[in-house]
Parts: structure tokens; sequence; C-alpha cells
């Protein structure tokens, strides 16, 4: 991340919120802080962490297309966390704060780090700390939530437009301690949508993205994740039945199509 | 273990020669290449490494009065009927009297591109390779454009950003192939750029791409722009409503439609945008989403370095947005080359297929010569690189 970006957002936030940075998309930077926004710090008692979502202004695209895109994407991305997070079952976390103009958003903290060095407790790096063991039923079961979590989001006509296993955040399950919850982040690309193609595309998207990252194991993992995701559509009764046919139709022809056509040049 | 030096120059010469013919759209380009051997080739990933000597380069472009695209037949035509002088000019600039003795391969493009011009072209390569007794070596375009880059800018293992009249592609390399990560899903950027300048009736000389360009620098108010969609999908992107949309607002201005609020004022008649302001609005527009998915590809492949190959990559602009982007991130670094190598042309096609050849890819029988208009870039087997 170039200092230049920290400054900008050290500047904006003003000196009294201190920022430590965690990474840099294509889009946005993410940092953690520890102060509220409108909590007063003092209730703060257990320390507890906030993620700062940042979009920097993009210097390089007219300052006009960069003030509209930077307000339009935050305030999607924060009008679908606030849907999702009031439908029963969606795990998502909690928005607090939202400022479209400066590309900012105030989002509560989720997950933890991995035991031995693995990592921030993303599903790409708890796949991979069970490499060893790669069909372990703790593996299993992961999987199998993180498929009924995709279907239920589109259940509820949501897609997310980026489904990869970096932007699936796993939680430790505080009633079984060895489990893990699945949380969806990153809405930047996504939208509401009741149509079966975006759906198809955004499960084609996840297929890839196992495929790419956990090439080795990746037929099982996707034979889960489409097991837990059928399971969420099948217990809505004869209409789930038939939703679930038309979105999976779609997904294989979607994947058929692989990454589309020749072009001329 | 890659080792280019195992297929030997012909007559014990320490360096071999290729012969490049290119004519997939409406540039025709012959080319000549000189690979001295190296011993960094005998073992590692060194083929951006290839200290090339380009021994003759040129182009003929093919070019249509304002307002007309270029035909396929037409094309065909231009082709067949230079062919023959580029080649006996290239042979003379190289300095090569006896090509069956000199020339080690003669490269043509396989594809992608238009039929009818692809055709005219391998005609020649395979007129000349009976002729002469020399291998033939069929190349994908894409991955000429690609090597060229590399080997010019000497970047090792960049993202790619190959825009082109006729493509749209991010691509980066993986296990032996240029894998496409985000691409158009309808028409390419410079079929964009170039349909709007029939639109607008300007000179298809040098190119239409950059008459728009010309035309966008003399915009007075860079401050304003006109609003136009902004079609990034994930990784892909699609231009051709944009154009539609573009296109219907120049062609109100032409007629002095004053009912359309964006282009006058409702209140005076005053016309409020002028043709540069348009040409600008669509660069700025257009540019920022090729920037935006390829600042996503290098994200997810955890890239530092672009490269920006096609002859749309020759836009000042456009570089200078990448560099922009690539200065955010953490040691980026922009490539890109000027016109010679930007445009289509007969050298780049000599660069991919000399490294083909090396690897001892070569065409064993003509039937395979065959050209075709659908070749994507993932298709072909990278065997040079590790």
């Amino acid at each position: 991340m170039s200092q230049e970006i920290v400054d900008e957002v050290a500047k904006y936030l003003t000196s009294n919120i201190p920022i430590v940075p965690i990474s840099q998309g294509a889009e946005a930077v993410v940092f953690t802080t520890t102060i509220h926004p409108y909590i007063p710090s003092s209730n703060n008692e257990k320390k507890e962490k906030f993620i700062i979502k940042y979009r920097p202004t993009k210097k390089y695209r007219h300052p006009l297309i960069d003030k509209s895109l930077t307000k339009h994407r935050t305030l999607s991305e924060s009008r679908i966390l606030s849907k999702l997070y009031q439908i029963d079952g969606i795990k998502v976390p909690k928005l607090i704060a939202c400022d479209p103009y400066n590309g900012c958003i105030w989002l509560e903290f989720l997950g933890e780090d991995l035991p031995n060095g693995f990592g921030f407790s993303n599903l790409k790096n708890f796949l991979w700390m069970n490499a060893k063991d790669p069909y372990n039923d703790c593996v299993k079961d992961t999987l199998y939530k993180v498929g009924q979590q995709i279907g239920l989001l589109h259940w509820n006509d949501y897609c997310h437009g980026d489904l990869t296993s970096s932007n699936i955040v796993l939680v430790k399950d505080e009633d079984y301690g060895t489990n893990w919850i699945p949380h969806l982040i990153d809405f930047g690309l996504g939208s509401t949508s009741s149509l079966v193609e975006d759906k198809g595309v955004d499960l084609y998207v996840l297929e890839r993205a196992i495929i790419s990252t956990h090439s080795s194991f990746a037929d099982k993992y996707n034979e889960w994740l489409i097991q837990g995701f059928s399971d969420v559509y099948k217990s809505k009764g004869k209409q789930g039945n038939k939703k679930l046919n038309e979105v999976l139709k779609r997904f294989a022809e979607v994947r058929l199509r692989g990454r589309k056509r020749s072009m001329i040049g | 273990m890659v080792n280019l030096n195992t297929i030997k120059p012909k007559n014990n010469r320490n360096y071999y020669l290729a012969l490049g013919l290119e004519g997939s759209a409406n540039k025709l380009g012959v080319g000549i290449l000189k690979h001295p051997i190296l011993p960094s080739h005998e073992s590692g990933d060194n083929s951006h490494h290839c200290q090339a000597e380009i021994l003759s380069n040129i182009r003929d472009t093919y070019i249509t009065p304002p307002g007309e695209g270029f035909l396929p037949r037409d094309t065909a035509r231009h082709h067949r009927n230079w062919c023959v002088r580029l080649i006996k000019r290239a042979l003379e600039e190289a300095g090569i009297n006896d090509p069956r003795n000199d020339i080690d391969v003669i490269c043509f493009t396989k594809g992608p591109g238009m039929g009818a011009p692809l055709h005219s072209v391998v005609i020649a390569a395979r007129t000349c390779s009976l002729m002469w007794g020399v291998d033939l070596v069929g190349v994908n375009h894409c991955v000429g454009h690609i090597e060229m880059g590399r080997e010019i800018t000497q970047a090792i293992n960049p993202v790619v950003l190959y825009v082109s009249g006729g493509n749209t592609q991010v691509i980066a390399y993986s296990e032996n192939r240029y894998r496409i990560f985000g691409e158009t899903l309808d028409i390419a950027i410079g079929n964009c750029l170039d349909r709007f300048a029939r639109t607008l009736k300007i000179p298809n000389a040098p190119s239409p791409g950059y008459n728009i360009e010309q035309l966008a620098n003399k915009c007075k108010n860079k401050d304003q722009l006109v609003e136009l969609p902004y079609t990034v999908k994930g990784m892909d992107l699609s231009m051709s409503g944009i154009l539609a949309y573009i296109d219907s607002l120049a062609k109100d201005l032409f007629k002095g439609n004053k009912k359309n609020k964006i282009l006058f004022d409702q209140k005076t008649g005053e016309q409020k945008v002028t043709v540069e302001d348009l040409c600008y609005s669509l660069q700025e527009n257009l540019f920022a989403m090729l920037v935006e998915i390829t600042e996503r590809a290098m994200a997810h492949v955890n890239a530092s370095q672009v490269l920006i190959v096609g002859g749309v990559g020759c836009n000042v602009r456009l570089q200078e947005m990448m560099g922009q982007m690539c200065k955010d991130r953490a040691n980026g670094q922009v490539h890109a080359t000027d016109e010679r190598f930007c445009i289509d042309n007969g050298v780049m096609i000599a660069q991919a297929g000399l490294l083909q050849y090396r690897m001892g890819d070569v065409v064993k029988d003509l039937k395979e010569t065959v050209v075709t208009q659908k070749f994507r870039t993932d298709e072909v087997y990278v065997s040079w690189r590790e």
C-alpha cells in the first residue's frame, strides 16, 4: 500500500482515530481501528475492533467519474449490507456508519487469526490450513454452511458479484468451540437481482475461484458447496425445488460458455 | 526446463533469422528479426530477453475515406497487391540476398482476424516457404503482441492489457498459458473508437483513434464531462451501449437538435458541447474502465507490472492513466511501446514465431497452415516459458 493512500485516509479520519492497515484490494483499502464512530470510547472496555473500508480517490480517472463511482458503490454496498443484516439466517458484518461522498464505511470486525501462522480466518487460509487433511468433517461442515449462506443470499434475490474464498470470513461458533460460522463480506459488486443468469454467474465465479486457489481438492469442495446451496432451496418446498433447477441449469450453461466467445483482431 | 537453443540455425550460423508476415486486419506488415544464440537461453525463463535485432519492419495500411470502415474483400485485395513488394523491400533493407540460405523460418498470422485478409497473406507465406524451402510457423496474433511487448520493454511477468481494433483483453501468464482474466463482452475498444470516428467523419489516416486523441487534446473545458454509461462488470466490460449513446449525441449535434438539453441550453439555444468535448469524454470514460479492470487483475494475481500492447496502447492518455494507477500501488510499473510495435507489425509475428520455432514447433504439413478467424489467446501452449 503506498504511503500516499495511508496519508489520505489518515487526513480524512483525523489523528484522533488510529488505524492499522490490513489489505489493499483493487478498489478499496481496509483498516482496523478501536474507535467507534459515535459511541464514546470509554464504553469500549473490551477493546473491540472495527473495520474501516475506504475507497481512495483514483487519480487516474476524471474527478467527476471518480466521485460518482465512489459514491454509487459505497452507497450500494452499505444498502445491501444493511438489508442483508435484517434477513434471518444470512451472516454479514453489521454496518456501523457510512459516508458515501468520501467513500468510507465502518463495519463490525469479524474473524480472528488462525493458529500456527496461517493468517486471518478467511475461507482461503482455512482451506490451506487443512490441506494436509483436506476432507475432514470440519472442512465439509464449513463448506456446506458456506453453500447455505449463498443459497440464502440467492433465495432472497441478492447476488454477491465477487464470490471468492477470501471474501468469506469464518467466525468461531461460541457454542461449539470447533465449528466455524461463515460470514459473507465485500459486497462492492453486489446487486439485487431475480435473474437466474446473475445467480448462475455468481456460482460460476465461485467455482472458478475455488478451482484456481485450491485446485487439488476443488471437485469435492464444490460438491459440498452446491449441497449446502441446494438444501436451502429444497427446504422452501415445491417452488424452491423449481427455482433450484432453474439456477443449476443456468449454472451448467454458464460453465459451458467458458469465458465467452472468441474475438477477432 | 526451457532450452531455446536445441534447434540449430542454418549453415552453422550463430544467429537465427525470421521473416514475419502479418495481415489480420487493415495493416500489412513484413518484418525481419535476428536472434543471437545466447547461453542464458539454455536453461531458465529468459524468453523476454532475446537481444532481438530488428533488420526491417515495414508496414502498409489500407486507409479508407472518412466515414467508411475497411471491408474484408477490399482489405484482402490491398494485401494481395502489396505483399510481394513489401517482402522484397524488407529483404533488401535487411540485406538478405539469398533467402533460401539465410532465413530460418517464415512466420505468419494464423488468427484471430478477418478471414479474407488472413488468407491473402498466408498464401504469400506458403508460396515463399515452398519456393525457398524454408519452414513455416503459424502464430497467434495476440501472443505476437505480448511477446514483442515483453522483448522491447523487458517486462518479466506483467499483467498484459491488450487493446486494439478487434481485441480488449486483460491477460496474465500462468502455467504455460496466457490466461484471459477480463475481456470485452461485445465490441473491442478500438472498434468503438473507430466507429465513433466514422460518425464524426474524421479522416482514417494515420488512424481513427489517433485523430480522436488529437481532438480530445483540443477540448477546452476539461473540467466538465458528458456523462456516459460506465459499464464494468467484474473484470469484464461492455462498450456497445456507450458507442450507441455517444453516436446518438453526435448525430443530434450535427442535426442541430435543439431539444437535446445535454447539447443545447434550453433557454438561450446556445450549443453547450463540442465534438472535442465528446471525444474527450469518450476517452476518459473508456480508459477509466480499462485501467480499473487492469487494476483488478493486478490485485487478483498480485502482480506489480503492467504491459500495454495493441494499437490503442499508443494512446498517450491511456499510458498516462495507467502510470498514475501503478504509482498508487506498491512497486507498480507500467510498460508501453511506441507505434512501431504497438500497431500490428510483421516483427512481432517473427518474434513469437521464432520463439515457437526454437522450441521445435513448426508446420509439418501445409494442411496445418489453415488460418482461422477465431483463435483465443489461451488456446496457445506457451512452451518457451516456465
